[in-house]
């Protein structure tokens, strides 16, 4: 079974393009094999014919101390719309809005429901095991709003034996401490293991105030940054054929948000507590692989300033129970329920709101030959009152071409996805809107794949093309009382393309890898039934152009990785009329692994914005100048 | 938007007059061309979206019948403008931009639009009005208690526009709007109460208040030196938020005569639920324009009732319709600021001022809210 798996899995890897990161680093690809032998196969086994990528983990690790959206905005297509060196990042993906990327930790959604979205800047990397990252629409096999794709983050794995603990402290510029420490012990029938951190950023960095006249140099004095942290995780090999897993992640984040240049200092904080907390039960059988996973997430928001305080306070309990049978290497069945109940104490709802949302899901997976594998998937929502139609998934990977060294995949899907509306979309006081309609997106793709392999050469490209339509988008817009309202205002239109490549060399003492990667995003309003028809024009800070190169080398003791994000221009309305100049980043990491005994030190230098580029990422909020940091790890292997 | 007509004379003499004192007066800049913006032309403040500083200035310009947005921009870049542009006001070669959520005032040359100064300090500034080249008035709501989201007293800042500061304070009323200089006295409608203060500018001291209607909003002087108020009435609202017609109290139009403070009579509408709003007066000042309902109705200033049937009739609701009006001095013509939300950017619609009938539009920036006619 495990075996088959590992298979199933490196097979997908090659055909869907995660090889670039499985296969480039060793590690990863164990790490993989460990998560598919414990956890049982992972929702991409299901994902024929889609694009799926993996953060690989030497970037992860050289920014430990930094969070999803540095990994996000350096690796992939994603465009992070951060609001200011403090933080607050939502993303766009494929063209689409913060609602329509799905975030899921080991399985299970963690939006946050009151605003159906996730800040990424609160989700710190060191917290986790591994980062995929699903391009396009996955409504089927990852519930509501994952619409213009979903990000799926797993726990620490922690596998070899014995015991293993790292503590590292960062020194950056603009009063940045980074401290994170964690241990694990794998044992025979039981692997415990945990992590916490603290960041302090007073991010003081000078910027040039052109909200003032005259431009004066001022020092950002409204960006400070606090938050910690902690996981843990116990796996218990309860039988031969059952496991139960632990999982606990708690996130606190206390951060001043910086007002636009020119606007008015309310003093804004934003105060975030998530503390999520999940049992993970697999057993297997004759019948198939059981999984049943129990979470409870509570989250809190409260932000204040001069003339607001609002508390946000949502507890939700989730539910999913999975039976996923698998016959020979031929094709493998998956049925479940996923059920969440949400109990939110949110001011603006004037009083305690519960709503339950359940769903059924139904993921088919068929090889009929060696080079060729299908999916079909389907997914049914249930909401009181609002149904979604259901998400179906239709995809193929077909090796086609095999010569030599060269392969070369033909890919393709069709998958619907949908959204259901959001806690404060339909409860909100006022303006709140019971009868707002569940978001509804299709998305068709087609991509190649090419791989080449020969002795110590590994070269991947892949090309994917998607058309992504989403009807029905919510918006809120202004009504005759003078509140506003979520309508569902628009239909909109998603085109582009994604290339990349990633070629690598690993011998004795030297490996070294570079990637390039290129995305083209057109998004549209193609009809509009409420607001301001403001068709065929490109959407506000979608940007049309993302492009990346990065390269990285390890020789000897020596690991060097630099990183060039290039983000074109994104027009700050949807009227496409003012607009916000491209930018592009460079950062660069060099570090040194100092062996003592079987003990380990790598210390390693950082320097984030090293062209010293001025950008804005939002209107009006200047970004932090070149910085620098450096940074001590104690490794016991 | 009152200011606007009341300072038509100002305009027409900016360009003529004045405009060679701007001439002289801005020989040392020798960056962009001098008095672009002098004639012939409209300028539209745009509001921009809160908290995004996006706040901006267009020019309609007659002669060439076609729009130019971020002129503010356009000459000062990388200067950003600011957040929130509650109220565009031209006094003789300059030009004050209340910025309500940068709490500040900026001043331009009229005519170029060029950066000069700013007046900073205040909290939650709406209008600004000048007594002259020396002295300002500008209404301040102060903030909301964050927790009842209440407001206490506002206050009027007397600025020296000679050095740009804020020699005084005056507290008034609840969220103090628009003000309008009449005979030394200046004129403040507290929108959060029902009063209108009256302030000596001499002393700058506040003299009487005058009893109006709930929630007066907007004010406007007309040729017979009677200052007309427009009151929302005390609303009462139903569950879904929406305003009760049954329970409100209905809205009116008060006469004020600004030598005895005196109300001389109150017009009150029959529908309760709408609030009139956006006084707004022709080149002449005898025709009053306003908004009830979403429709713009125009009456005499001599009329002894309101308007029967509305001027300018869109039907179907429309969110934020007429967030701007004006009226051309010299046609008479209606102008509208169409905010459809605030992430995109607003129209004008320009009226016909005898048949109501929509002529044109243009597109300019977000939540076009004033209009000063060149």
């Amino acid at each position: 079974m495990a075996k088959s798996s590992y298979r199933l899995l490196l097979c997908l890897a090659a055909l869907s393009g995660i090889a670039p990161a499985a296969l480039a680093q060793q590690d990863t690809a164990q790490y993989q094999l460990r998560t598919v032998e414990v956890f049982g196969k992972p929702a991409e086994v299901f994902a024929s014919g889609s694009r799926v990528s993996i953060l690989d983990s030497s970037f992860v690790q050289m920014h430990a101390s930094g969070s999803l959206v540095d990994a996000l905005q350096a690796r992939t297509p994603l465009f992070l719309k951060t609001n200011g060196p403090s933080g607050i990042s939502t993303p766009t993906f494929r063209g689409t809005s913060a609602t329509h990327t799905a975030v899921l930790w080991n399985g299970l959604n963690i939006d946050m429901p009151a605003l159906g979205l996730s800040d990424f800047s609160l989700l710190p990397l060191t917290s986790l095991g591994s980062i995929s990252v699903q391009h396009g629409a996955a409504g089927a096999t990852y519930g509501s709003g994952a619409i213009g794709g979903a990000v799926s983050l797993s726990s620490p794995v922690y596998d070899k034996p014995g015991f293993g603990a790292t503590v590292q402290q960062e020194i950056g510029s603009f009063g940045r401490y980074f401290s994170s420490a964690g241990g694990h012990y794998v044992g025979q029938k039981v692997s415990v293991g945990m992590s916490g951190y603290r960041l302090s950023a007073a991010n003081d960095f000078p910027y040039k105030d052109y909200g003032s006249f005259g431009a004066p140099t001022r020092l950002q004095e409204e960006a400070q940054v606090a938050q910690h942290g902690f996981t843990q995780d116990v796996t218990w090999q309860l039988s031969e054929k059952s496991r139960l897993a632990l999982h606990g992640w708690y996130t606190y984040a206390n951060r001043e948000v910086p007002p636009a240049l020119g606007a008015a200092n309310v003093s804004t904080r934003q105060v975030d507590k998530n503390l999520r907390l999940m049992a993970d039960f697999g057993h297997d059988s004759n019948w198939g692989e059981t999984t049943v996973k129990a979470a409870w997430f509570s989250d809190y928001l409260r932000y204040t300033d001069y003339s607001n305080n609002s508390l946000t306070d949502i507890n939700t309990y989730q539910l999913q129970a999975e039976q996923t049978y698998t016959y020979a290497r031929r094709w493998s069945l998956r049925g479940g329920v996923n059920l969440q109940h949400f109990v939110a104490d949110v001011q603006g709802y004037g009083g305690t709101v519960t709503e339950d949302r359940a769903s059924a899901f139904l993921l088919f997976r068929y090889d009929p030959t060696r080079r060729l594998d299908l999916s079909l998937n389907v997914r049914q929502a249930f909401v009181k009152g609002y149904n979604p139609t259901p998400a179906p998934t239709l995809g193929a990977n077909w090796l086609f071409l095999q010569q030599n060294n060269h392969r070369l995949y033909l890919k393709g899907n069709v998958s619907g996805s949908y959204r259901v509306p959001t806690l404060n979309e339909r409860f909100w006081q006022p303006g709140g809107n019971p009868d707002i309609k569940p978001e509804q997106g299709w998305n068709y793709e087609s991509g190649l794949c090419h791989t080449f392999t020969h002795g110590s050469w590994h070269i991947e490209t892949e090309a994917s093309a998607y058309r992504l339509l989403l009807d029905n988008w919510v918006q809120w817009m202004p009504l005759e009382s003078g509140y506003w309202s979520p309508r569902n205002l628009q239909k909109v239109r998603a085109q582009g393309l994604e290339l990349s490549t990633r070629a690598s060399k690993k011998m004795d003492e030297l490996s070294v890898a570079a990637t390039a990667a290129y995305t083209y995003t057109t998004s549209e309003q193609v009809e509009a039934y409420e607001g301001p028809e403001e068709l065929n024009l490109q959407l506000a800070h979608v940007p049309l152009h993302k492009a990346q190169l990065g390269a990285d080398a390890a020789f000897r003791a020596w690991s060097f990785l630099g990183n060039l994000t290039y983000n074109g221009l994104r027009y700050t309305n949807n009227s496409n009329t003012s607009n916000l100049p491209a930018y592009t980043l460079l950062s660069l990491a060099l570090s040194r692994r100092i062996d003592i005994g079987q003990y380990q030190i790598i210390a390693s230098l950082r320097s984030d914005n090293a062209t010293n580029a001025n950008y804005y990422v939002l209107e009006n909020m200047p970004m932090p100048p070149r910085s620098f940091a450096a940074s001590l790890r104690f490794v016991i292997p | 938007m009152k200011k606007i007509t009341r300072f038509r004379s100002f305009v027409l003499s900016a360009a003529f007059t004045f405009g060679a004192l701007a001439f002289t007066a801005c020989d040392d800049d020798s960056k962009g061309p001098v008095g672009e913006y002098a004639r012939d032309g409209v300028l539209i403040s745009n509001e921009g979206a809160m908290t995004k500083s996006n706040a901006s200035v267009s020019f309609y310009n007659h002669g060439s019948r076609s729009v130019e947005n971020e002129s503010f921009k356009k000459v000062n870049a990388p200067l950003v403008l600011g957040d929130v542009l509650q109220h565009l006001s031209v006094h003789g070669d300059r030009a004050f931009l209340v910025m309500n959520n940068s709490g500040k005032v900026t001043v331009a040359d009229a005519n170029t639009l060029k950066a000069q100064a700013e007046i900073t300090g205040m909290h939650a500034p709406r209008y600004f009005v000048a007594l002259n080249n020396e002295k300002g008035y500008v209404t301040e709501w102060l903030g909301y208690d964050p927790t009842t989201y209440i407001y206490g007293t506002g206050r009027v800042a007397v600025v020296d526009l000679k050095t740009y500061t804020v020699t005084k304070t005056i507290p008034v009323g609840v969220q103090p709007e628009q003000l309008v200089i009449s005979g030394g006295k200046l004129f403040v409608a507290n929108s959060g109460g029902n009063t209108v203060s009256v302030i000596n500018t001499a002393t700058d001291a506040v003299e009487t208040s005058i009893l109006v209607n709930d929630g007066p909003n907007s004010l406007a002087l007309d040729r017979n030196n009677v200052l007309w108020v427009s009151s929302s009435g005390l609303k009462s609202y139903n569950s879904d938020y929406s305003v009760d017609e049954e329970n409100s109290k209905p809205g009116t139009l008060a006469k004020i005569n600004t030598g005895s403070n005196a109300v001389i009579s109150t017009l009150a509408f029959t529908q309760k639920a709408p609030s009139p709003s956006k006084l707004t007066l022709n080149g002449n000042r005898d025709k009053l324009y306003f908004l009830f309902n979403n429709r713009v109705y125009v009456q005499d200033v001599n009329a002894s009732a309101l308007p029967a049937a509305p001027l300018i009739d869109r039907g179907a609701y429309v969110p934020y319709g007429f967030y701007g009006l004006g009226v051309e001095p010299s046609t008479g013509m209606v102008y509208a600021g169409k905010a459809p939300n605030f992430s995109s950017n607003g129209w004008v619609v320009r009226y016909n001022n005898q048949s109501g009938a929509p002529v044109d539009s243009f597109q300019v920036g977000v939540a076009p809210n004033g209009f000063v006619f060149r």
